[in-house]
């Protein structure tokens, strides 16, 4: 069996795999994060699985544990220090999650978003969203956090 | 769901690795994986259940946009988030920025691939018919050793279907330099923003000193034959002025013409509208890239 070398969340981890097993099973069943979530079968099309490969907004049920081998991987669990980021306040205090679970989907998605466009438009925002899904909120409350998040990370008030 | 066994999996770090990969397989028992996008959706509904993976990710020489004198070239492995950030693609090769940029959500912008897509040949993908649009030419390396290279016309032949073998890799898709005054553009509709195409128009088009059109290509995703040229369009095209008027006729007769078909996304007619109104709007950009 293959073994693969990477890290996730600045742990080292090296582990054998089976060559099938994908990333998102990897991190969920070996290494107990449970907060990347599985919403679709095998179309790739819901995002709760987003992660950060390398710093980039990947799905990680379209990845196998294998490819990541050399690889630095931060999934939700990593993603704050020991406060919230100020993209999950925002969420918090904007109300934008009700079930909660497309939550960490789209903060691992729209973390990435917002260091590559710190300044969107709201139109820039909902484009940004469209490989998550969320069948509770509307997203209203969710494009609302982004902004606030994006004023508050370029320290406006 | 989960892929069914995968033996062995491979990750290269050379083109020449690659095909070595390749050929210590069995004729059709392994794939090339690139950005996965389409590949795991197909191995996870084990639709393909391959034997061994050779993985494309690690093989830089297969990454990355070069222009030389006009002249293109886009490594397989280059990644829609990189083709649509690269700000020296207007013009000739707006079609393919219009695409890449629009494809899916950014996740899957972030790791599909031109060379995955062209490969791939979705009956209703963006990449093949931006590429036909503009006149792109894939090059192949085999495993003996020989390679080829051709004309996007040749190489997509209809929906998940291509004149690659499988002992050839894609090693990248290549432009001749432009002519002055070419033009390209493409644009989609689909049920959601930046969804598949219920219907996806190309148009790369070369304006003399004159302003008359000298080189036309037209190109339609969304139809039952997959990616393919849109000839009726193009002969209008041709020899015009660029004018409304001219665009209006050519997808009229295009749309009148195309062999639409009827299905959950839109029916038959819905389609020509489209491919009306899609032309239209994707033509005039093209003329207006070739004019600036
Ligand atoms: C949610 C979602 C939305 C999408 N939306 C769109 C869309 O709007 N428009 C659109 O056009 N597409 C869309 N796609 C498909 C996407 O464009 C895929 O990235 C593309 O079809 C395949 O490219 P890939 O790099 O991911 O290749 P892979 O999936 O890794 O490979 C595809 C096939 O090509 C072969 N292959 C790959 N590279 C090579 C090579 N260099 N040489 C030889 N063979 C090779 C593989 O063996 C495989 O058979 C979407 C996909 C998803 C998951
Ligand atoms: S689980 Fe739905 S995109 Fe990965
Ligand atoms: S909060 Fe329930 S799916 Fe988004």
């Amino acid at each position: 069996m293959p073994v693969v070398k990477l890290t996730v969340n600045g742990t080292r981890y090296e582990e054998e795999v089976p060559e099938r097993l994908l990333l998102v099973d990897f991190l969920r069943e070996r290494l107990a994060l449970t907060g990347t979530h599985v919403g679709c079968t095998f179309e790739g099309v819901c995002g709760a699985c987003t992660i950060h490969l390398d710093g980039e907004a990947v799905k990680s049920c379209l990845m196998l544990a294998v490819q990541a081998d050399g690889h630095e991987i931060t999934t939700i669990e990593g993603l704050a220090g020991d406060t919230l980021t100020p993209l999950q306040a925002a969420f918090r205090e904007h109300h934008s999650l009700q079930c909660g679970f497309c939550t960490p989907g789209i903060l691992m998605n729209m973390s990435d978003f917002l260091r590559e466009n710190p300044d969107p438009s709201e139109d820039e925002i909902r484009r940004g969203l469209v490989g998550n899904l969320c069948r509770c909120t509307g997203y209203v409350h969710i494009v609302r956090a982004v902004k606030d998040a994006a004023r508050r990370m370029r320290g406006e008030a | 769901m989960f892929p069914a066994r995968i033996e062995h999996y491979a990750r290269p770090r050379t083109v020449a690795e690659a095909l070595a990969a390749l050929s210590r397989c069995e004729p059709g028992e392994a794939i090339f994986l690139a950005g996965g996008q389409s590949a795991m959706q197909a191995i996870k509904s084990r639709m393909l259940r391959p034997q061994a993976l050779v993985d494309l990710q690690a093989v830089a020489e297969l990454k990355g946009i070069t222009l030389t004198g006009g002249a293109l070239t886009i490594g397989a492995m280059t990644r829609y988030a990189d083709i649509a950030r690269d700000a020296r693609l207007g013009g000739a090769f707006g079609a393919l920025t219009d695409a890449a940029s629009h494809v899916g959500d950014r996740q899957v912008r972030n790791r599909g691939t031109i060379g995955g897509s062209v490969c791939w040949n979705y009956v209703a993908a963006c990449t093949p018919t931006a590429v036909l649009a503009t006149g792109g030419r894939m090059n192949l390396g085999a495993t003996s050793g020989a390679t080829r290279s051709l004309a996007a016309d040749d190489f997509l032949l209809g929906p998940l279907e291509t004149a690659r073998q499988d002992d050839e890799l894609l090693l990248s898709v290549s432009w001749d330099a432009p002519a002055a005054r070419t033009g390209s553009a493409y644009a989609k509709w689909g049920l959601v923003t930046d969804a598949l195409p219920v219907i996806g128009v190309g148009v790369s088009v070369t304006q003399d000193a004159s302003g008359k059109c000298v080189q036309a290509r037209v190109a339609l995703a969304g139809l039952a034959g997959g990616a393919q040229r849109g000839p009726a369009a193009e002969v209008l095209l041709m020899g015009s002025a660029g004018d409304a008027a001219t665009i209006d006729a050519a997808f009229a007769a295009l749309a009148a013409e195309a062999d639409t078909h009827s299905d959950l996304s839109a029916d038959a007619d819905y389609r020509r509208q489209l491919i009306q109104s899609l032309g239209r709007e994707v033509a005039q950009r093209a003329f207006d890239r070739a004019r600036a």
